[in-house]
């Protein structure tokens, strides 16, 4: 369609709004209440514009002619109109110049300051706040107000993570309609009405994993990040686009640092992964980096005691150790969020020392790279048929909201000169969803299965069972028995349903975790499924790089040689970067014995209480280099200024080895690693787009390792993937208070059965690992089973634990 | 052969009272005393009629909703799409809470099944099996009628599965506000009756294609409802032989204020404020300066011959430059403030305002309101009679819903008419009419 904004003429799509006809001619106009991927309500009237358009003769067909100038004649709408609500028209005219226009502007600017505080030299928001800028740009200066303000509460905890300032809020219910339309959580509305309406909740806190989205597009200071509350202004932050590596998602974060410290984390934008937001675990979990116990020298046992040193001496130690015991029997193990710049690194030094023994962890049974078409997030959210197997809202948040999207059945916007639309009008307030395309799968109740058309709660590790006699059915190898779907908590009908629904869909997905990939006859099943069903596939890795790492095969070069392996004695000297083995308390036997171990990582813990050597390591916020998240996509990571000592991310550990052996290895920088890279790639990962890149799917060799063909199908604890990174919980004070202790979930009848309260804390062992954990009673969790969140060390997977070795931690302190 | 004459005035012999025919008399409200007064034979009969036949009907007769808008009645319900097997609803708007409005209390206080069957009437028209009365909270009395006037249309079968053996089925919701001047508003309503803030909704989507949970609906105020049954007994020639040429039928008047006889007063369209006030409610019983004529929206006009002889319909009242609205005239007396009595309007408005744009909650509740109170109050300083007219042109035409140009109506007609009377206040810190304690909070 041909629209005229101002003098600018340009051919826009219907549907489009006047809003972004604006400024996708160039041209700005204030906003408010118009906010990117929410619908546009009208309320804030700051975008007012004079619109009109011609009109075609009713009985003719023809346009009206003015008879002046011989083109069709424009009809103006008798007032001015939001152009966030109004769709675009065939030859429609948009003036934003005029003096009408400006004294509208002005006069709304006025309005919306009347009962704004203006306390500016004190609001965090000072300096990026949009009230801020449009009263600059299209206010009058002065107000004509001269009577009392609103007076409300200033520092509204709404929870432990955000403070709401009620007198600084304008009303532009950006964040209400985001909790109704993009995580479903309705969590927040207006209370009261008029001019004494304010935010506010009926119950304590917020509700939802995905709270701190709305700090990020409040327009003014009045929701804040309490991690971050008074810590700066935003001029003197250093902004840091990054990406998250706390799931296998990897979102595009923001990292505001300033004199050496992360402040906080907001979400940044990629169209293709999380558009504007990101998880409250990506988001809050950052303040273990800044912790006072950061180790920040590297460490040399010395007459028994960690002594602090340099690098060169440390690297001298090593040598020297490793020359006396014939370097093969060297270990090596990265954590599997590891940048593709470290596996390059890790795999020189495993080549220069001769050794097979590399390997990442957390690694499941099956490939994180599935065998069939890769679906990506953009898949799922136009997604008209997803099966979900597992608890996707905890194992990988975004890929929740993603879902979510495709349930409203608008396709992800088409970008646009100034981005993503402001004004989609094909989102409305309180859309219906379309639940009956979700089908979410899981041996628990989990969150998701509130917004699914069809759920199903399968005993825990009957996986490979569930996805076997669909793909029988799926290949009319045999019906689904009455007796066999019981067993599966489900029916042949709905079994059936599924099936249909995934085969007449137009763009059907399978979306897979940690209890699949946990079995690879279960991962092997559903990709068959997805072939006979016509589907593509997403399957979550443990981590941020598990597809990066095993794709580059930072992996041993024979089973034996397994991380499993290693901890066990295949080793004679290890080292360990980012992973707590020693927790593990054969393992930590097994440590005893080494002749040589370096740890390399953030902090003290069991592990590096055995080391010979101690190494700083970088956190996943201060280093460059590269993941590929669960879709296969290249995602850059870009150091914040963060004071760390002399920590260094896996290439420094190797540079210094190098040097040390008298070689320049491969990956002894990120510059040298990406060096390699680009020719196994064809692919500069210096240059990679803030988007990241899709990694074309390359059929694949089915992968040599495996760490054991299966883990145990049986079990009545499962360890589940959670958003929380509980690893560093004890140090990320505030989403603690949120989220507390690690919980033990188990059904209230169990609970009974074993006198357990909710609160009650037990200490436990779990194949050799002591844990702690704080009862939660659940109706979620079916009879007979336990939920306990994985660790890096002990990742997902059912075990077998006697309830009876639940010890109460009150008895636990009397027995020790 | 000469067109006969249309009937503009209740002293017309022809003129008969229809919708308030049984308000005030002794148990109106059952279903008993309805029955024995020709009652649900219009429906009885529409339901033997095609639903379009209803529609083309209610088109013919010229109504147009008497909820405010004056939208035709025939035309919106025509505006239902095809039916696809979806739930349609009709709601009916009983929430009047426009000051100076009573019309719709007496049809639901003393004759619900009038409204009842008005209601199904037009849910056979627009295929809609179900409907819905939101009824203003503070409406207790009409609510308990109605709840037993449902009761025992259901039981005599009324409403319910297969009515007058037609086959359709109809059913009826009450809902009771809680007191929310803007629920009135139609999409506010929707979202109350749905249990969501009452918040206007965008508009498109009508709610023809998206009302009541998203589902096809329509809205018809009470006395428009209660019209379609008379039309329906009467034939649409009937209605529309009353009136004036835009605006046909005949039309609930309410008046209030200083007059003899307030009240409720059934008129053919088109007769004059004289004939309301004098003939009907024994005129005024102070002297009037100003009248509102169709509900507090809409502008005050001088109390003068020319407005006295303007005829009570949309055209004529338009030309004066206010409006008809719901017709119900307030009169201002001469010795009352007029700044005092804006002030008064302005604060309902401010109280009412639901807060969801800008100028309404900033400029009408937040602003316009404190200048007022300030006005009167003795601290008005020069300038404020423009800072008012300015803010005034600020927020007219530029709100999400009517509500505030409904407030401006009052303060720009007043300061329009009895400017000398605000700078006078302004000037002698003490109004021009010193009794001016009516309204005071
Ligand atoms: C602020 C506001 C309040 C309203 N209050 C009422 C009301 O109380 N009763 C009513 O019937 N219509 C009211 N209306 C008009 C309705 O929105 C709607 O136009 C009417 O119910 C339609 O019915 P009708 O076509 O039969 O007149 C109000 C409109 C606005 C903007
Ligand atoms: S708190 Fe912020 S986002 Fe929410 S309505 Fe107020 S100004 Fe808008
Ligand atoms: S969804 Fe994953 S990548 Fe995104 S913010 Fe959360 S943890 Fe980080
Ligand atoms: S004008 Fe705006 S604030 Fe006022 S009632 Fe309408 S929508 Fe609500
Ligand atoms: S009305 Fe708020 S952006 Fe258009």
């Amino acid at each position: 369609m041909k629209v005229k904004v101002n003098d600018a003429e340009l051919e826009l799509k219907a549907g489009t709004s006047a809003i972004d006809a604006i400024f996708a001619a160039g041209y700005d106009v204030p906003y408010f209440c118009s906010q990117e991927y929410m619908s546009p309500i009208g309320a804030c009237r700051m975008c007012l514009a004079k619109i009109g358009a011609p009109r075609k003769d009713r009985d003719s067909g023809e346009w009206i002619i003015d008879e002046q100038t011989g083109e069709p004649k424009i009809f103006f709408f008798p007032n001015l109109m939001a152009s966030c609500t109004t769709a675009i028209m065939e030859g429609m005219v948009i003036d934003t110049l005029s003096k009408e226009v400006k004294d509208a502007q002005n006069g709304m600017i006025e309005f919306t300051l009347v009962n704004h505080p203006l306390d500016c030299p004190t609001c965090d928001k000072g300096g990026a706040c949009e009230l801020q800028d449009r009263a600059y740009e299209y206010g009058a200066g002065q107000s004509r107000f001269v009577f009392d303000k609103r007076h409300q509460e200033k520092h509204h905890a709404l929870s432990e993570l955000i403070t709401l300032d009620r007198e600084r809020c304008i009303h532009c219910k950006r964040c209400v309609r985001y909790f109704e339309e993009i995580p479903g959580d309705e969590v927040l509305d207006f209370i009261e009405r008029g001019v004494h309406s304010y935010i506010g909740t009926l119950e304590d806190g917020l509700p939802s994993n995905f709270t701190g989205n709305i700090t990020d597009f409040c327009p003014v200071g009045a929701l804040l990040d309490s991690t971050s509350r008074f810590r700066g202004r935003n001029w003197e932050y250093d902004h840091t686009r990054s990406s998250c590596l706390d799931c296998a998602v990897g979102c595009a974060i923001t990292i505001d640092a300033r004199t050496g410290r992360i402040e906080r984390i907001k979400a940044a934008r990629n169209t293709q992964v999380n558009n504007d937001w990101i998880c409250d675990g990506g988001r809050f979990g950052h303040e273990y980096v800044d912790a006072d116990e950061r180790l920040k020298t590297p460490l040399i046992r010395r007459d028994g005691k960690l002594t602090p040193s340099t690098w060169e001496e440390a690297a001298a130690f090593i040598n020297d150790k490793l020359a006396d015991l014939g370097a093969k029997e060297t270990g090596i193990i990265l954590r599997a969020d590891a940048t593709l710049e470290e596996g390059v690194a890790a795999k020189a030094l495993a080549a220069q020392l001769e050794t097979g023994q590399l390997d990442h962890f957390p690694r499941l049974a099956a490939s994180v790279i599935p065998q069939g078409v890769r679906a990506t997030l953009n898949d799922v959210a136009t997604s008209d048929a997803i099966l979900v197997l597992g608890d996707v809202s905890e194992e990988a948040p975004i890929v929740d909201l993603r879902i979510k999207e495709a349930l409203k059945g608008v396709t992800p916007p088409e970008l646009m000169p100034h981005g993503v639309p402001l004004a989609d009008l094909r989102l409305k307030e309180r859309m219906p969803r379309q639940r009956e395309i979700l089908t979410v799968a899981s041996p628990y109740r989990c969150d998701l299965m509130k917004h699914a058309g069809s759920t199903l709660t399968y005993p825990a590790g009957t996986e490979v069972e569930l996805l076997a006699s669909l793909l029988q059915a799926a290949n009319g190898e045999g019906e689904i028995s009455e007796e066999a779907a019981m067993r599966l908590g489900s029916s042949p009908e709905q079994l059936n349903d599924l099936l249909k629904r995934l085969s007449g869909a137009k763009n059907p997905v399978i979306i897979y975790g940690a209890f699949v990939l946990a079995a690879s006859e279960a991962s092997n099943a559903v990709q068959a499924l997805a072939k006979a069903v016509g589907a593509k596939l997403l399957a979550i890795g443990p981590m941020a790089n598990s597809y990066g790492l095993e794709a580059l095969a930072v992996l041993p070069s024979h089973a034996r040689y397994s991380v499993q392996e290693m901890l066990r004695g295949s080793a004679k000297a290890l080292i360990v970067s980012g992973l707590d083995v020693a927790k593990d308390a054969e393992a930590a036997k097994a440590l005893k014995e080494l002749e040589l171990l370096v740890v390399h990582d953030s902090f003290a813990n069991a592990t590096t209480e055995l080391a010979h050597v101690v190494l700083p390591a970088k956190t996943a916020y201060e280093k460059e280099g590269t993941v590929v998240n669960l879709e296969g996509r290249y995602l850059p990571l870009k150091p914040a200024p963060v004071e760390n000592g002399q920590s260094e991310d896996f290439c420094g550990l190797v540079k210094f080895l190098g040097e040390t052996m008298g070689t320049r290895l491969e990956g002894r920088s990120v510059r040298s690693a990406r060096r390699l890279l680009k020719k196994r790639l064809q692919l500069d990962l210096s240059e990679l787009s803030e988007e990241g890149y899709l990694s074309p799917a390359k059929a694949k060799a089915a992968s040599k390792f495996k760490l054991k063909e299966s883990y145990e199908l049986e079990g009545n604890l499962l360890l589940t993937p959670s958003m929380i990174r509980h690893e560093q919980l004890s140090r990320n004070a505030h989403l603690h208070a949120v989220y507390g202790d690690a919980a033990l979930r188990l059904n209230p009848a169990d609970a009974v059965a074993q006198d357990l309260n909710d609160g009650d804390v037990v200490a436990f062992e779990l194949q050799g690992i002591e844990r702690q954990a704080v009862i939660k009673r659940s109706e979620a969790v079916p009879v007979g089973l336990m939920l306990l969140p994985a660790l890096p060390e002990q990742p997902a997977a059912l075990l077998w634990l006697e309830p009876t070795k639940l010890i109460k931690a009150a008895v636990a302190e009397v027995l020790a | 052969m000469e067109a006969p004459q249309q009937i503009t005035s209740r002293k017309d012999p022809r003129f008969k009272v229809s919708m308030y025919e049984h308000v005030g008399v002794k148990n109106s409200w059952t279903l008993s005393y309805y029955l024995g007064h020709g009652g649900y034979q219009a429906a009885q009969k529409a339901l033997t009629m095609q639903p379009s036949e209803i529609i083309n009907e209610v088109k013919a007769s010229g109504l147009r909703g008497r909820g405010g808008a004056g939208f035709p009645t025939g035309v919106k319900w025509s505006f239902m799409p095809p039916v696809d097997g979806r739930q349609r609803f009709l709601v009916c708007n009983a929430d009047e809470s426009e000051p100076g409005s009573f019309k719709d209390r007496y049809i639901l206080e003393d004759d619900p099944h009038q409204l009842i069957e008005g209601l199904l009437i037009g849910g056979y028209a627009i295929g809609a099996s179900k409907g819905v009365i939101y009824i203003r909270g503070e409406y207790y009395q009409g609510y308990q009628r109605l709840k037993q006037a449902v009761a025992e249309a259901r039981q005599a079968g009324y409403l319910g599965s297969n009515i007058f053996e037609s086959g359709f089925d109809f059913d009826v919701i009450l809902h009771r506000g809680a007191g929310a001047y803007i629920c009135g508003e139609e999409t506010a309503l929707m979202n109350s009756f749905e249990g969501l803030r009452a918040n206007p909704r965008l508009k498109p989507p009508f709610p023809a294609q998206a009302g009541v949970y998203g589902l096809p609906t329509t809205i018809n105020n009470v006395t428009s409802l209660a019209s379609v049954v008379h039309i329906i007994n009467n034939g649409a020639d009937w209605f529309s032989s009353m009136g004036t040429d835009d605006s046909k039928g005949n039309k609930l008047y309410q008046i209030s204020g200083s007059v003899e006889r307030p009240g409720v007063y059934e008129m053919p369209m088109g007769a004059s404020f004289r004939e309301l006030i004098y003939d009907l409610a024994g005129g005024p019983t102070m002297a009037i300066k100003a009248i509102i004529p169709g509900g507090s929206s809409t502008p005050m006009l001088p109390f003068d011959d020319e407005h006295l002889d303007t005829p009570m319909d949309y055209g004529s009242i338009a030309t004066k430059g206010s409006m008809l609205g719901t017709g119900g005239v307030i009169l201002i007396p001469t010795e009352k403030c007029i700044v005092n009595a804006t002030w008064n309007l302005v604060r309902f408005y401010a109280h009412e305002s639901c807060g969801k744009c800008t100028p309404c909650r900033e400029g009408i509740a937040g602003w316009m309101v404190k200048i007022y109170q300030k006005l009167v109050k003795g601290f008005g300083q020069e300038g404020d009679i423009e800072l008012i007219e300015d803010m005034a042109d600020k927020i007219r035409g530029k709100a999400f819903c009517p509500l505030a140009d409904a407030c401006l109506g009052p303060v720009q007609s007043s300061i329009e008419h009895f400017r000398g009377e605000y700078e006078y206040l302004i000037k002698n810190g003490k109004p021009m009419y010193s009794k001016s304690d009516w309204w005071s909070e």
